[in-house]
């Protein structure tokens, strides 16, 4: 609880945090006005795709400070030889990241609020699409983890963070080019394939597992990386 | 007097460079362990261990009986720790960081109020309470680097040069600081700066590219003693003079040989043979300027230690 008051009170009294909310915030509100007046239908389809877009970039920006920085100005060394775990270290700052992208879908639930207001929306395809959304920015959000604990610089956590995250989200493109087995792999890493049925309104516990397992792979890498060579 | 510091062949490869090689000490209750060394000799590597930054790749450390590897957390619980250059979260607060650090400590409640307001009185930082730690002075910092290894009271304090980047005024507060502590508790503390460990610690133990070359009582006597004596006369014959005198086991010469009057340095086995060493210059007709005891200092013995081993043909 005292890691996860300190990562909460690091992340929210950064710029960064507001930086990013902003423009989260004013690139949502486009995309939502833009397909309000051109598509005319209640539905947030289109707003979760360009959410999840947007978490490809933006957490990625979140997270390259968390280990790295720690490293960098050795702050790392009095957390490691303080009497915690590693696991609270990883899940204090994993958590105080998950609340940013929490607090950033809350924000976002105002369109599903004016929709509400207005038309007579499909409630099942927004509620799964935000659930989706959380369990997406959770994703990248541990993989941002990891890669912030390989590295004491931080542009090169993001950058490589966010290389990772466009990877998987598009890698299931490469499978019409590989024979069988491996297309079904490379699809079933997808972080696209897995996301596409919560937007629309499919939700199926393959795709849950899936993500949970991505944020528990980077969740126990983040702790690797905290090892104690 | 009970060990509370154990390293057994303690060794730490860092891939193909050895920087510990198979190290054994022991640091009793109270006592204040100098680890001496220049910069990459291993020093901060074994606190590092110690305190469980690192893992040994061979080897034990203890602490109050607990290894610092099957026992980490109870093992750390029991050391108070200011790494090199005292890092700290800048954005904090003094008061708000000891907080932080003392409820990582287990601390709560009353308690934890306690501990960092006497930590705050004990270390000076009462006017600085509120002051974000970025914008702290070195010595400050250093300050808040030993306010929070002293919360919980740990029975040991491991100190990583605690006088570097210190003004003098600031050495000397930081030196009586640490003798002050001592009393308390286990303190081991490393320098690259002989002066500086010499008046801290009660015993020094020497490192050398990852090897313990001796420790070393500060302020105790020793068997072997050493002459200096100031003569002007031919070198060889002033050798073999010296050489002749009963109880003289060696004779080295000091600075440049070239000197009008040049030092001698002899290895003698007690004091009462600086007589008859005068008595068989003067006999000889050599002008004796000065004959003095010297013990053997710290200085003496890290340089003797650390010197490199004479190339053949040189």
């Amino acid at each position: 609880m005292t890691l996860l008051a300190k990562e909460e009170k690091a992340i929210f009294s950064s710029p960064i945090a507001y930086a990013i909310v902003a423009v989260y915030l004013l690139l949502m509100g486009y995309t939502f006005t833009l397909m309000l007046f051109l598509n005319r239908t209640a539905e947030l389809v289109r707003v979760f795709f360009q959410a999840a877009v947007l978490f490809l970039l933006i957490v990625p920006v979140i997270t390259m400070r968390l280990l790295a920085e720690e490293r960098r100005s050795g702050t790392l060394e009095i957390l490691l030889t303080s009497p915690v775990r590693e696991i609270e270290i990883v899940l204090a700052k994993f958590a105080a990241c998950l609340t940013l992208v929490a607090a950033m879908l809350v924000l976002t639930a105002a369109d599903a609020v004016v929709l509400g207001l207005y038309a007579d929306p499909d409630w099942g395809p927004i509620y799964s699409g935000f659930v989706g959304l959380l369990l997406l920015g959770g994703a990248l959000a541990a993989i941002g983890l990891a890669v912030s604990g390989v590295t004491s610089n931080q542009i090169v956590a993001a950058v490589i963070a966010m290389g990772a995250g466009i990877l998987l989200w598009m890698i299931d493109s490469i499978g019409y080019l590989l024979p069988e087995p491996f297309d079904t792999i490379v699809t079933s890493l997808s972080l696209v394939a897995h996301f596409t049925p919560f937007a629309t309104g499919a939700l199926f516990l393959s795709d849950l597992g899936f993500f949970l397992t991505v944020i528990l792979v980077g969740l126990l890498l983040s702790m690797r990386t905290l090892a104690r060579r | 007097m009970s060990a509370v510091i154990v390293a057994e062949q303690l060794t730490k490869w860092y891939g193909p460079r050895l920087a510990v090689d198979h190290v054994s000490f022991t640091v009793g209750a109270g006592e204040i362990m100098g680890l001496l060394g220049p910069n990459g000799s291993g020093k901060t590597t074994i606190l590092r261990i110690f305190t469980g930054y690192l893992r040994p790749s061979s080897g034990a450390a203890r602490i109050a009986d607990l290894d610092v590897v099957d026992d980490a957390l109870a093992a750390r619980r029991r050391v108070g720790y200011v790494p090199e250059d005292a890092p700290l979260y800048p954005g904090m607060g003094v008061a708000e960081f000891l907080r932080f650090m003392g409820r990582l400590k287990g601390l709560a409640g009353a308690g934890l109020t306690a501990a960092v307001d006497a930590g705050l009185e004990r270390l000076r930082l009462g006017s600085m309470r509120a002051t974000q730690i970025g914008r702290l002075s070195r010595g400050y910092r250093q300050r808040v680097a030993i306010a929070q290894a002293l919360l919980g009271d740990p029975p040991l304090l491991i100190l990583d040069e605690p006088t570097n980047g210190l003004d003098p005024r600031q050495i000397i507060e930081m030196r009586e600081l640490i003798r002050a502590l001592g009393g308390e508790r286990t303190i081991v503390v490393t320098s690259h700066i002989l002066g500086e460990i010499e008046r801290v610690a009660d015993r020094v133990a020497i490192l050398l590219a990852g090897r313990m070359l001796g420790t070393h009582a500060v302020g105790a006597t020793h068997g072997g003693r050493r002459l200096r004596v100031r003569l002007r006369g031919e070198e060889a014959p002033v050798r073999a003079c010296l050489a002749e005198v009963p109880g003289v086991a060696a004779v080295h010469l000091e600075g440049r040989p070239a000197a009008s009057a040049p030092v001698y340095l002899l290895d003698v086995a007690d004091a009462s043979v600086a007589e008859a060493v005068a008595k068989a210059v003067i006999a000889a007709g050599f002008g004796l300027s000065s004959l003095e005891l010297a013990p053997v200092d710290l200085e003496a013995l890290f340089l003797e230690l650390t010197r490199e081993p004479a190339e053949p043909g040189r």
